[in-house]
């Protein structure tokens, strides 16, 4: 389910803010904050992205590169918000 | 090359990952140390700020090799040490003592175990407290000098940190907490960047250790190299607004102006860099800022650390607050507050700096303009998205054309706002624009093509270690970092070796002497003598040398205008020295006698066989900063009595009209004035400047509306045709074509009314007591005295062979100390000895 997460956050990324890039080139651990793919306008619409899609709420101070600079971050903070994810 | 970068748990024991990350064998340290110890003479031979931050330097160089070694664990905690140790190292130990405890406050408040609400409240308490002496409202214990340093630990860092103890649960250890409000290098820099809480503990030994302290060492040298272009700017191409009259010297002035932002960015390269050493692998703090397109591209490039800060704590928390009335309004109105308050913690910072609450229009302008121009940007991005790529851009040369037109109309338009915000007022940014009107000639396509050369240059895509793709391919990037840092450092030092560079030719050798230390600019130079002259000093902005050094200024230093010496006259004059009057100052007694002149007493007959000399001069004749016997008038008078130079004369008299912030235009109403005491020798006495202070009087007196008694000096300011109602800067500007005139005529009159009362004309020029470059018009002004008739005197090498820190007050006050006098008295003796028909004469006068 993890893996399904993933994708899905993976796919939201290469569409909204990586078109015509080559999906491979994202990897679990690409750092995207620290790599200036995702800036903070980039972050929020991230945000409220997951907020739909999963139906959890972030707070101001999650908004960080420990979150979301990698895919494995963000799916890790996800678990932590609906373990159910996990599953 | 490059290692993944990973997420150990900030606080908790280190990983195996860190572990590995911590070692580093002895080849690599043993290369690293190698160019550890070259830094340190980069920093030697080109005076890298300060003494102090020399020796700290060096002390954190040998404390890294200790460092380096040790385990993992006591890193940090060694950090800690250092860092505190640090504090009374470089500042004193009373001084440095109360920084720590007055920090050691603010950390213990922030750990208290009561409610985050409590722990706020006692934090805000803390700081208005400390606002309030820092106000001067408040009495405190500590010396002046502790502020700028414990502000600059503690104003911002204490917000995010206490942010973070609020939102993260993680636990803080004491040498996280000490290590990052005291970390070393801040003791030495009052402008410090804001580095993160999360981002110092995360960023610990993070990555690889040789890749990280061969970083800090690319990220110093870098920083240096920001900070000699700095100095080139700053001494050969920034220009004052009044002298901008046409559109080269337009450009010229706001790219320069613009650019004088490398000394932030290279002390900040310097700063990050040395925390490199320790193992903190941080984020750069800035990132190609002259390369942006786009005004968010700009805000994201410069000065990163200030944007996370923003960003982190006042950014998301607003944008999250409203969003309930729609992702764009809430983007947009929180940008627009971001820049509102940027504006509002620049005038916090510069109140814990410098003691006084920053006001000015043109200040808020600037960020208004930008935060509008950002949120137009902003919007435009979540409405459209912006490029971004995982690798290297496919470049075509359309897009090539299209990025580099970007840049440069970007780059333009940040000079154009920059020139706003570093005016004296919007007014005087007003009148820069009248150059515009002024010829055009082929010198305008100087700085749009250099600034064009430089972002073509810029926007060729380089290897980068992270972004590569294959082993060989991040060798090949980490190589060519390797050659490009080691170059430069070598290259550097060998540059600046006096043997090397003066086999380059006059002009270079020249031009690396200049850049080998840190002086004062002309313009600078000007505006210290102003802040002597007229008891005001505008330094407001943070990347100004002067501030630097006025910045050190106790605010107790006692002024001239506080003794109640001088007193208001009215007329050309305006002020003169309060006669009968004597005031005791920390330098000894300043007696004003009835002539009111800063002397003993005089007849105001002149005895028979009696050289009587008047002595005209600004402060450096007055003797600020020395005893009444120790002005060098009063040695050189009693040494001219006791080794007599002329058989002419079987007395002599100097009678000291000095008068501090006289310019040589009021000297006029001063030697009018002595003519009652019946001198037969007037000795001039020029300090630098001449012809510009001149104009600058004649400026103020006309926006005064004074009349002026002398009808040469009227005619002038009439053919020049300023006018009371102008602005400084147009006055100036105006006045400036006729500087050299108007000190002809002020020269002129001395020589001619001496000439007709009998007396004997001596021009002397004594320099100040600061390195720089405000002697450019001794050549000139001695040129125009020698016309006139003076016969002259040049004490230009008077203080040769001496450190100017040993014959001045201190680094903000260039006045001559008591050794200093010593020096101007003996080299005048010296001067007289040589040719008495100067002062004495051939011929007996008569009596």
């Amino acid at each position: 389910m993890s893996d399904a997460v993933r994708d899905k956050i993976k796919d939201y990324i290469m569409q909204e803010f990586l078109p015509g890039e080559d999906p491979s080139e994202l990897t679990a651990t690409t750092p995207l904050i620290s790599g200036g793919i995702l800036d903070s306008i980039a972050a929020l619409k991230l945000v409220m992205f997951l907020e739909q899609e999963y139906g959890v709420a972030f707070e101001a101070h999650e908004v960080n590169r420990d979150n979301l600079d990698s895919l494995t971050s963000i799916v890790q903070l996800l678990i932590s918000k609906k373990p159910a994810l996990a599953r | 090359m490059h290692s993944a970068i990973t997420s150990s748990a900030i606080g908790a024991p280190a990983s195996d990952a860190t572990q590995a990350h911590g070692r580093i064998t002895l080849f690599d340290f043993a290369v690293i140390a190698l160019q550890l110890g070259l830094v340190l003479v980069l920093f030697r031979q080109f005076q890298i700020e300060s003494t102090a931050f020399l020796q700290l330097a060096a002390i954190v160089f040998v404390a890294f090799a200790v460092h380096a070694f040790l385990p993992l664990r006591m890193r940090l905690p060694f950090f800690a040490v250092l860092s505190v140790v640090s504090v009374p190292l470089a500042m004193g130990l009373s001084n440095g003592l109360w920084i720590l405890a007055i920090g050691s406050l603010f950390i213990a408040i922030c750990h208290l175990r009561v409610s985050i609400n409590l722990r706020a409240t006692a934090l805000l308490l803390v700081a208005a407290l400390l606002a309030a002496q820092r106000a001067t409202l408040l009495p405190f214990p500590w010396h002046d000098a502790i502020w700028p340093i414990l502000g600059s630990m503690f104003m911002f860092r204490l917000i995010v940190y206490f942010y973070d103890l609020r939102h993260d649960s993680t636990p803080v250890t004491l040498a996280q907490s000490v290590g990052y409000f005291f970390m070393v290098p801040n003791v030495c820099f009052p402008l410090f960047p804001v580095v993160d809480s999360q981002a110092f503990r995360r960023s610990h030994y993070s990555v690889d250790a040789r890749q990280t302290y061969q970083r800090g060492i690319d990220w110093m040298v870098r920083g240096v190299v920001h900070l000699l272009l700095y100095r080139y700017i700053y001494y050969y191409l920034t220009l004052a607004p009044s002298e901008v009259t046409d559109p080269a010297q337009f450009s010229q002035y706001i790219v320069s102006n613009f650019l004088l932002y490398l000394r932030v960015s290279g002390l900040f390269h310097m700063i990050v860099g040395m925390l490199y050493l320790f193992g903190f692998h941080l984020p750069e703090t800035h990132n190609r800022y002259l390369l942006a397109s786009s005004f968010t591209d700009f805000w994201r490039r410069i000065n990163i650390y200030w944007k996370d800060f923003m960003q982190k704590v006042f950014y998301f928390p607003m944008v999250f607050a409203l969003r309930r009335f729609g992702t764009t309004k809430a983007i947009a109105i929180s940008t627009l507050l971001v820049f509102l308050l940027t504006w509002a913690l620049h005038s916090y910072q510069w109140f814990w700096l410098r003691g006084v609450v920053l006001f000015a229009w043109h200040d808020i302008l600037f960020w208004g303009i930008l935060g509008v121009l950002v949120v137009v940007n902003s919007v435009y991005e979540l409405k459209f998205g912006r490029r971004r790529s995982l690798g290297k851009q496919v470049m075509t040369w359309r897009s090539v054309v299209v990025t580099i037109a970007k840049r440069y109309a970007m780059f333009w338009t940040i000079c154009v706002l920059w020139s706003l915000w570093t005016s004296e007022s919007i007014a005087d940014w007003i009148s820069l624009w009248s150059a515009l009107r002024g010829p055009y000639t082929v010198e305008v396509l100087l700085y749009p093509g250099i600034v064009l050369a430089v972002i073509a240059l810029g926007s060729i895509p380089m290897p980068k270690a992270e972004t590569a793709k294959t082993r060989q391919e991040a060798y090949r990037a980490w190589a060519l970092d390797r050659a490009i840092a080691v170059a430069l450092l070598v290259g550097l030092i060998a540059v600046s070796i006096q043997d090397v560079h003066t086999r380059l030719g006059t002009q270079v050798a020249t031009l690396v002497h200049s850049l080998r230390s840190g002086h004062l600019s002309r313009l600078d130079n000007a505006k210290l003598e102003r802040g002597y002259y007229e008891g005001i000093l505008s330094v407001d902005r943070f990347n100004s040398q002067l501030w630097e050094v006025y910045s050190k200024k106790p605010s107790n230093w006692l002024e001239v205008e506080n003794t109640g010496l001088k007193r208001f006259v009215g007329g050309f004059a305006q002020a003169d020295l309060a006669p009968s009057s004597v005031a005791t100052t920390k330098y000894g007694t300043i007696t004003i006698n009835r002539w009111g002149g800063r002397d003993k007493d005089y007849t105001e007959v002149r005895p028979p066989d009696t050289l009587r000399a008047v002595v005209l001069g600004p402060s450096l004749v007055m003797g600020w900063g020395v005893d009444d016997d120790e002005t060098f008038e009063r040695v050189l008078e009693d040494r001219l009595n006791q080794e007599p130079l002329s058989p002419l004369f079987k007395h002599v008299e100097l009678l000291n009209f000095g008068v501090p912030g006289y310019q040589p235009p009021q000297q006029l109403v001063a030697f009018d004035k002595t003519s009652a005491l019946q001198p037969n020798a007037l000795l001039y006495i020029a300090a630098g400047r001449e012809m510009r202070r001149s104009a600058d009087y004649l400026a103020q007196v006309v926006r005064k509306r004074l009349v002026i008694p002398y009808p040469a000096l009227q005619a002038i300011v009439d053919k020049s045709g300023v006018r009371a109602d102008m602005d400084e800067t147009t006055s100036l500007k105006l006045l400036e074509p006729y500087q050299s005139e108007i000190l002809k005529v002020i020269y002129g009159y001395l020589v001619e009314q001496s000439i007709n009362r009998g007396i004997r004309p001596v021009w002397i020029f004594i320099p100040q007591a600061r390195a720089g470059s405000w002697q450019e018009e001794t050549p000139a002004v001695l040129k125009i005295a020698q016309e006139a008739g003076f016969g002259t005197i040049d004490l230009s090498d008077v203080y040769e062979g001496y450190d100017l820190g040993s014959v001045r007050l201190a680094e903000w006050d260039d006045h001559p100390n008591a050794l200093g006098h010593r020096l101007i008295a003996d080299r005048l003796y010296a001067a007289i000895a040589a040719n008495p028909n100067l002062l004495f004469g051939s011929e007996p006068t008569a009596k």
